[in-house]
């Protein structure tokens, strides 16, 4: 495209107070090599004449590359929107004119080398252009359960064809194994019918779901919008399009075996909270050991869950679960009795109200406690033994009938449990991978993607097995594009909770099947219609780019060439960041674009004055800085903020480029990492820091001190702190001294 | 295992908590907000939470045989507090009136006062008792009269009747009475630690306590119950003087009655009387008053306070009446008096009358063994 530039500056929100435009105009037209005509000013830019003035140029003079220096770029994205431009925006609002003092030389400067910056980006970008193809719509449900049938339901009540998969013979996965369900609307009193009956039916009955049970997924291949998946089923396989997964795979109760101390496997009387449902189903309570009928039942609450040595984690329902239960036992003999141990009762939200229902009734007796063991009462009847009890005392309850309250193991537990020790088996060698595959029993996998990064789902430490979800922000998203997590398989969660949640899954999969078919990226950055531009014929085949992929994008030939499947991709640049050749890039964000605006930055000879580059998240850390403008939070005036889509596509030589001009320092602002991640690209920040770690090596031999490069981790919330933050290294590097590159 | 006790939840008990005004009982989620705003607790073990679960869980031997229960004067802050509306202190007023229907002779008694079902059946004996004696001597039909046509009660009913009737349902409750302290006594040592100090000194410092009212002051929110109950029981005292003189009068002077007004022997009479009536409205109004944050009280309650009611208004009625000389109100008047004075005496230990007894030996034993609390006023 023949570009002709219009580089437009406002003068409205103090921006015009606060700087020199004439001077601006000036020293910005020679650092970034353009005609000063084509620099014009506009009192206020964003008002209907100041965008007829932008509209005037284009239509005039054939103005299509446009540089608007303004406020931040992530506000009035609706009025600076010109089709066919491209439209960049630079902000001299938000990190000049509200943070710094007013007419001083450093906040000329620091205005005139955004503007520069800003010039500089439109000069390197190019006008992105979708990649379409023909795809599938479809949207695969994996799980039959009250999540899947839900998700299901949702996806074709909103029009989409829907295959729903089901691993068993029968629908309704284990709300079907309920006698009743707890109550989910007010007042909260009586028990209901279990929903899944109505949902198999619904399902059954609709014209867009076709189901497959006694199914399973034997081979995943392709991406969003044209996956192929190969289904086992009536003893052969076939192959079926689709655009987007819900993986609603469900759960399985803990294993009540690993809980002898609790004396399961050891007293015929001790039974699972699964065992109990089926007990009731059948009549009244017949305990197992001699068919006596039950009249002292005693709940174990977290039996396994909650625990570091089972389950670490809360499991959600139990305690709704034992409560209904108990309602079971009362409501079928009226001289019975429900003793319930708990360490906290957990029902969240209006189930407070079947719990105080439940609580009411004089016949359940419940008190806090550990409960340390069952023993033998004889007679077939236990003792259950409890310490720390609000009785103020060790306590022994005898129980005609003791019921354990397991928690929830998600479906992806095992398999990644067999993938995560065969990855730390193949790094130590053949012999090891070979033993490990050998000694260890195969799991049952979900998904069997043939992905260059695995099978399944990638495990997140500390989830214990659960879907990785991106949990603390986007709860549906998993690590592979256009599957989506749903129900227990991401968290531990009730009927309810399960349907509400399978609705925001299938929406995710709509929106994917949808946004694939335009050529627009999903979540997060889900209006970019630019795709990674691979050069491959300068490819080493170095697999940091398949490997460090957060969303296993990137698969390899025989070779080790990769090959992009650019649904699976999400724009992050992770791979533009890992790639030593520098060969990947964007239509409007390459290497050489953040390089040159890097270049384009004016470094005074004066020692006194430094400067510095901040690479910010756009996701997180940016906005954080624009919180901060609007609250005039002031920091050092050195520091020049170049936004990234994410720390992981920050490629070393950025920070080569900015140290050898004489830079005195190198800040990147990126998402928390680790356990509780807020990276929009999960590993994006955590890659960022793993790279950077490896560039204070190279700079400790190069005389440059490590610490001109840092790396601070900023939540969205934090623009209170990170002034303090941005001072604190600016500080840093003044006691480091000046780049003894300045001035070469 | 010989530190874990075994605990046998008793269903019925929980049941007959609930039914004795304790509906509340099972919201409580032990939270302990209870004990920490009580002031009238010992700090160490404090009451009500533990009583609370214990009531929850239908463990009967850990209340009745507890001295705390008793110590509870039901001040309500507790119940004003509680933020899942349990209502500790009604349910404590529940678990005394189990208690004590536990511990008193004969048993049957104690189910039938505690029923309102039973209510007619027992003002029926007295009233009975009364017509088959006017009836026999033939005052139902013609009452004679004394000099100058005044109305003598004691032409009414001999006092000689009146006297064997009272002595011997005095002599059988106090008889009962004592059966039920010992056995509750006993009781309450079974669990609790050893007894220690000096019996004469607990009881003489309980008593000291009790003519002070010194516990009623800790109280927040049903701070008036302390003038109240001070008029009612005070009230009591004078009438038990009155009764002391009358037969000392009348078996030791050979004076019989009626009594000019300004006799000392009247006008104690008259004025306790006079403060029985005006405590025991307090009584009402102020439940009333609080019924929202301390709950209104129960049968058990209720019956007890209308029949002081009655028998102080009866008692002034009659008085006034005879003096008016109007026979059709004074008699039939008089007649009710004596009615609910023997159902006062006569069901003493099964009422909540017998709250003066066994509240009485819960502060004497809880002195014994040390769980004593300071008498300072605390406050919220």
């Amino acid at each position: 495209m023949d570009k002709k530039y219009g580089v437009y500056i406002c003068k409205g929100c103090s921006i015009g107070e606060s700087l020199d435009i004439e001077k601006l105009t000036k020293e910005a037209a020679k650092g970034a090599k353009i005609q000063a005509e084509l620099i014009k000013k506009h009192p206020v830019l964003c008002s209907p004449e100041g965008v007829d003035f932008i509209k005037k140029d284009i239509e005039g003079e054939g103005v299509n590359t446009i540089v608007i220096a303004a406020c931040s770029p992530r506000v009035k994205y609706d009025v600076f929107d010109f089709p066919n431009c491209i439209v960049e925006r630079t902000n001299i609002r938000e990190l000049v004119a509200w943070t710094q003092p007013p007419n001083t030389e450093d906040t000329q400067l620091l205005a005139e080398d955004y503007v520069k910056m800003g010039i500089v980006k439109a000069q390197k970008g190019d006008m992105p252009e979708p990649n379409i193809e023909e795809t599938d719509k479809t949207i695969l449900v994996i799980g039959g359960g009250i999540s899947g049938m839900s998700a299901a339901l949702e996806s074709a009540n909103a029009g989409y064809q829907v295959i729903l998969l089901e691993k068993t013979p029968e629908l309704g996965g284990w709300g079907a194994k309920l006698y009743k369900q707890s109550p989910g609307e007010y007042p909260y009193e009586k028990l209901e019918e279990p929903m899944v009956f109505s949902k198999i039916k619904e399902v059954q009955s609709h014209p867009n779901i076709k189901v497959f049970t006694s199914s399973e997924i034997e081979k995943t291949e392709g991406q969003p919008g044209l996956f192929d998946v190969t289904i086992k089923r009536n003893g052969g396989t076939e192959t079926i399009r689709v655009g987007a997964m819900v993986l609603a795979a469900g759960w399985k109760p803990y294993d009540a075996t690993k809980l002898e101390y609790l004396g399961y496997g050891q007293f015929q009387n001790v039974i699972t909270n699964v065992q109990m449902e089926e007990l009731a189903s059948k009549g009244k309570i017949i305990r197992p050991s001699d068919g006596k009928e039950a009249k002292k039942v005693a709940f174990i609450q977290c039996a396994g869950s909650r625990d570091p040595n089972h389950l670490p984690y809360c499991s959600s329902f139990c305690c709704m679960t034992s409560l209904k239960q108990a309602v079971y036992v009362r409501e079928k003999n009226q001289d019975s009795m429900a003793y319930m141990f708990y360490k906290d009762i957990r029902t969240p939200g209006q189930y407070e109200l079947f719990y105080k229902n439940v609580q009411n009734d004089p016949g359940v007796l419940l008190t806090k406690g550990d409960v340390t063991g069952v023993s033998d009462a004889g007679d077939g009847n236990l003792y259950v033994e409890v310490e720390n009890t609000l009785l103020g005392e060790k306590i022994r309850v005898e129980a005609d009938l003791v019921v354990l309250a397991t928690g929830v193991v998600p479906a992806t537990a095992e398999p990644q449990k067999y993938l995560d020790g065969l990855a730390a088996a193949v790094s130590k060698g053949d012999d090891a991978k070979k033993a490990y595959i050998e000694s260890t029993p195969k799991p049952e996998f979900i998904l069997n993607l043939t992905y260059r990064q695995g099978p399944e789902l990638p495990s997140l430490e500390g989830a214990y097995g659960f879907a990785d979800s991106n949990f603390i922000c986007f709860q549906y998203e998993t690590r592979r594009t256009g599957v989506y997590a749903a129900g227990c398989i991401r968290q531990p969660m009730d009927m309810n909770s399960s349907a509400e949640d399978a609705a925001g899954a299938a929406l995710k999969a709509i929106q994917c099947v949808e946004h694939i078919a335009k050529g627009i990226a999903v979540h997060p950055r889900a209006w970019d219609v630019t795709f990674p531009d691979v050069f491959l014929q300068r490819c080493t085949a170095c697999k940091r780019c398949t490997e460090e992929c957060p969303f296993g994008a990137i698969d390899e030939d025989e070779k080790g060439i990769p090959y992009y499947k650019t649904n699976r991709c999400r724009r992050c640049g992770t791979c533009m960041g890992a790639c030593p050749e520098r060969i990947v890039s964007f239509k409007d964000y390459h290497v050489d674009m953040i390089g040159s605006m890097i270049k384009s930055v004016y470094v005074p000879d004066e020692e006194d004055k430094l400067r510095i580059i901040a690479l910010a998240c756009e996701n997180d850390a940016y906005p954080a800085l624009d919180t901060g403008g609007f609250n005039r939070r002031s920091y050092d005036s050195s520091i020049r903020f170049i936004p990234v889509r994410c720390l992981g596509s920050t490629n070393l030589v950025w920070v080569a480029d900015a140290l050898s001009r004489g830079i005195d320092g190198v800040l990147l602002l990126g998402c928390k990492y680790g356990e509780d991640y807020q990276c929009h690209f999960v590993k994006g920040s955590e890659l960022a820091n793993y790279r950077f770690g490896k560039v204070q090596e190279t700079l400790d031999r190069l005389q440059l001190e490590s610490d001109r490069v840092q790396m601070i981790q900023v939540a969205i919330s934090e623009y209170d702190k990170l002034p303090d933050m941005i001072n604190e290294f600016v500080e840093k590097i003044k006691a480091v001294g000046p780049n003894p590159y300045k001035g070469f | 295992m010989a530190e874990q006790n075994v605990v046998t939840p008793d269903l019925n008990f929980i049941k007959e908590i609930i039914n004795a005004g304790g509906e509340s009982l099972k919201k409580c989620f032990q939270c302990a907000t209870c004990s920490v705003v009580c002031n009238v607790t010992p700090d160490s073990k404090p009451f009500p939470r533990k009583e609370m679960i214990h009531a929850q869980w239908g463990l009967k031997d850990r209340l009745v045989n507890n001295p705390d229960i008793w110590l509870c004067h039901q001040c309500s802050d507790c119940t004003a507090y509680c933020p899942r509306g349990a209502k500790p202190g009604e349910v404590l007023g529940a678990v005394r009136k189990l208690s004590l229907q536990h511990y008193s002779v004969p048993v049957f008694l104690a189910k039938a006062v505690g029923s309102s079902k039973a209510l007619l059946l027992l003002l029926a004996i007295p009233t009975v008792i009364f017509l088959l004696i006017t009836a026999s001597i033939g005052t139902l039909s013609s009452i004679p009269r004394g000099e100058d046509g005044a109305i003598v009660y004691s032409k009414f009913i001999p006092v000689p009747y009146i006297d064997a009737i009272f002595i011997t349902v005095a002599t059988l409750a106090a008889l009962s009475f004592v059966l039920g302290i010992l056995k509750y006594w006993k009781g309450m040592s079974s669990g609790m630690s050893k007894v220690q100090g000096s019996l004469v000194n607990s009881i003489l410092s309980t008593i000291i306590e009790i003519l002070l009212h010194k516990r009623f002051k800790k109280c927040d929110l049903t701070k008036g119950r302390q003038t109240s109950h001070l008029l009612v029981f005070y009230g009591f005292v004078g009438l038990a003087i009155t009764t002391t003189l009358a037969i000392w009068y009348l078996y030791g002077l050979k004076w019989e009655s009626p009594y000019p007004l300004t006799d000392p022997l009247k006008i104690i009479g008259n004025l306790s009387a006079l403060g029985l009536i005006i405590g025991i409205t307090l009584v009402i109004l102020n439940r009333f008053k609080n019924k929202e944050k301390a709950g209104l009280g129960s049968y058990f309650d209720w019956l007890f306070i209308t029949v002081i009611y009655i028998i102080a208004a009866t008692g002034i009625l009659a008085e006034m009446t005879r003096l008016a000389n109007i026979p059709l109100l004074a008699y039939p008047i008089y007649f009710v008096h004596l009615v609910f004075v023997f159902f006062l005496f006569a069901y003493a230990p099964f009422s909540k009358m017998a709250h003066m007894v066994y509240r009485t030996t819960a502060m004497v034993y809880a002195k014994q063994v040390g769980r004593e609390i300071e008498t300072d006023v605390k406050t919220v």
